[in-house]
């Protein structure tokens, strides 16, 4: 680190512990602007999941970490030091890109050497460093392969070798797992996270798969049109999201609109067609009596039964109808629409169906949840 | 249609095409045996007689070997042009691209005639007119289109993201281009080369107007002996060309596979 240079905040950021900041960084391009004003702290060792739908902004964000594209304000601070004029090649970051993006002219070792070559490291130790990686990701002996020879998911495995040999400050993942099939991609999930661990480099993962960044994180930022709607633990992201846009990219999840007739102590009173319900007011948003809002409803949270006698310890039981019943194996999803809601249905997962009757469309079943898991937004 | 009648016809096709393709080839190593005096075919008995003919002219040689000079400088020249170009077209949004594009593949519009009058004068006017280089160039001028796409070709199939990793693998822009883009494109480069090199070695129209009776390549020299008389040495020479044609494909196919051609878009 160049000490005349640091300014007081890097020094702050040595001392906090921050391996990257990203300070209002925007990058507006003729017609859209894709990251509007972003700011968030990555500690060291941590792994940080940017999640979001195509658009949102997110791939552009790691392009500017990577340093591929310039943000057109703000300031991107990696290990302590500004990096707007440190060129790409002079950063010390890895990438796993989305399409691997190997050497396919280069064998697996020359591959992972590459980039000890490139940042001329003593050319006696590189055989000993790449053949240490190859068998950090669990490539042991394939160093003479070519690319083309690998599976799938052995090509993964030597690109994390290639992005991490030189022991890098950050590493950058870029939707690498996208492509792959789903047995493949949870087992590279779970290998990830282990590298990671093992190391513990600071991470930054995009990807557009709940699943995923809720499996792989210490924390989670969801991107939408550019912004970030909530940046959290993965927990706390599932369990309250920040708005309406994260409580429906995350989970499946039902959403009802409602009139609020009255808030106290955080428990809104809401009226939907002919039904009254009571919701817990999502955040630190203020709902007006009066006004519309909505109200989300995930489906693991919604419990079905044939009397509503087998739903007594829930807070709120309705009665309703089946509309639709979706069979994904190890557990149903049932569309029910409730008495006096209109047209809107809840969605209830059933976990165990073996143990119950298949509801079959048409049933008439009741439907039970607690008011703290229906989240009232403003609308 | 069965399995079998499908098979059936497409080896119909295939020998059809195979007999007809080669039958001239066929014809010409047949005649350039013959141990009498005219081009025949069937030959007229069996002898090496017009080989050891061909190998003792001097004046044969001489345009062999002007021919493979021409050749070498049109390959030497189209080299760096033709896979910066195809590089270029392939992967960059440069500015009149489109006008740059056209321009390049004029060559191909034009008919060769008017070609080689054009080089004509321009040679002449620079006083190139009877140095054998400026043959080369002139080669090179009207068959560079071919090195362009052959490149471009394996330009377009790399992925994009290969250079942004080769950066963030720690190369800046030269090394990236050394080491990542241009091996990466080395199969576009070695078919665009041979192909460059085996166009300017047969190249007859143009090279007519270029070249006098001092310098002339081969085949001028040969279309220059046909027009006296036809003779079995031109069948040799003819199946030279063939050898040397065959030799440059098995390079080809040695170092890049011939299947890039029929994968090629």
């Amino acid at each position: 680190m160049g000490e005349a240079v640091t300014t007081s905040a890097t020094r702050t950021d040595a001392v906090r512990n921050i391996a990257v900041s990203v300070r209002r960084v925007s990058m507006a391009y003729p017609a859209v602007l894709a990251v509007d004003d972003v700011s968030f702290e990555l500690a060291k060792g941590s792994f940080l999941t940017i999640l979001g739908p195509s658009g949102s902004g997110k791939t552009t964000l790691l392009q500017m970490i990577a340093g591929f594209q310039a943000p057109t304000s703000g300031e991107i601070v990696i290990a302590g030091q500004p990096v707007q004029s440190v060129p790409a090649y002079q950063r010390s970051i890895g990438m796993v890109f989305q399409r691997l993006a190997l050497f396919p002219h280069l064998t697996v070792a020359e591959n992972v050497a590459f980039p000890l070559r490139m940042r001329r490291f003593d050319a006696r130790t590189i055989p000993g460093r790449v053949e240490r990686y190859l068998d950090l990701v669990r490539l042991p002996g394939l160093g003479n392969r070519r690319i083309q020879q690998l599976s799938g998911g052995q090509q993964q495995r030597v690109a994390i070798a290639r992005a991490l040999v030189f022991e890098p400050d950050l590493l950058l993942l870029d939707e690498p797992l996208a492509s792959l099939d789903r047995k493949l991609r949870e087992e590279m999930q779970l290998e990830f996270r282990r590298i990671q661990r093992e190391l513990s480099v600071t991470t930054i993962n995009v990807t557009h798969d709940q699943r995923e960044a809720l499996i792989m994180s210490d924390e989670i930022i969801v991107m939408d049109r550019g912004r970030i709607q909530q940046m959290d633990r993965p927990q706390r992201t599932y369990r309250q999201p920040a708005n309406r846009f994260v409580a429906g990219f995350i989970g499946l999840t039902a959403f009802l609109p409602v009139e609020v007739r009255s808030v106290r102590e955080g428990v809104a009173r809401l009226r939907i067609g002919g039904a009254e319900l009571q919701g817990t007011v999502a955040g630190d948003d203020t709902l007006l009596p009066g006004g519309a809002a909505e109200a989300a409803l995930r489906a693991e949270q919604v419990r079905v039964a044939t009397t509503g006698a087998g739903l007594r310890n829930l807070d709120t039981v309705l009665e309703g109808r089946v509309e639709d019943v979706i069979f994904e194996g190890e557990r149903i999803v049932y569309e029910v629409l409730v008495d006096g809601f209109n047209e809107h249905r809840v969605r209830a997962f059933d976990h165990d169906p073996a143990l119950h009757a298949e509801y079959p469309i048409g049933a008439h079943v009741f439907v039970g949840w607690n008011v703290r898991d229906l989240l009232v937004f403003p609308a | 249609m069965t399995d079998r009648s499908k098979a059936v016809v497409l080896w119909l096709l295939v020998g059809f095409s195979v007999v007809t393709l080669s039958a001239p080839t066929a014809v010409i190593i047949g005649a350039s045996l013959t141990s009498g005096k005219i081009v025949t075919f069937p030959p007229d008995g069996l002898s090496l007689q017009w080989y050891a003919q061909i190998l003792g002219a001097f004046d044969l040689r001489a345009a062999f070997l002007r021919s493979l000079y021409v050749a070498t400088v049109c390959t030497l020249i189209a080299l760096p042009c033709g896979t910066l170009a195809g590089i270029v077209f392939a992967k960059h949004r440069i500015r009149f691209r489109k006008g740059i594009q056209v321009y390049l593949l004029l060559p191909f519009t034009i008919p060769l005639i008017g070609s080689g009058v054009g080089l004509m004068l321009v040679f002449g006017a620079g006083g190139l007119l009877g140095s054998l280089w400026p043959v080369g160039l002139a080669c090179c001028a009207i068959n560079l289109p071919f090195m362009i796409w052959a490149v471009a070709g394996s330009a377009n199939a790399l992925d994009p993201d290969l250079e942004k990793a080769a950066a963030n693998c720690g190369a800046p822009p030269v090394q990236t281009f050394l080491t990542v883009t241009l091996p990466a494109v080395m199969p576009g480069v070695i078919t665009g080369a041979l192909l460059m090199f085996i166009l300017a070695l047969n190249e007859f129209l143009v090279s007519l107007l270029l070249v006098d009776s001092r310098i002339v390549t081969l085949p001028v020299l040969i279309y220059n002996s046909i027009r006296s008389i036809i003779t079995p040495d031109l069948a040799a020479i003819s199946v030279v060309f063939v050898v040397v044609a065959a030799m440059v494909i098995a390079i080809l196919d040695r170092l890049v596979g011939l299947d890039i051609f029929l994968k090629s878009k």
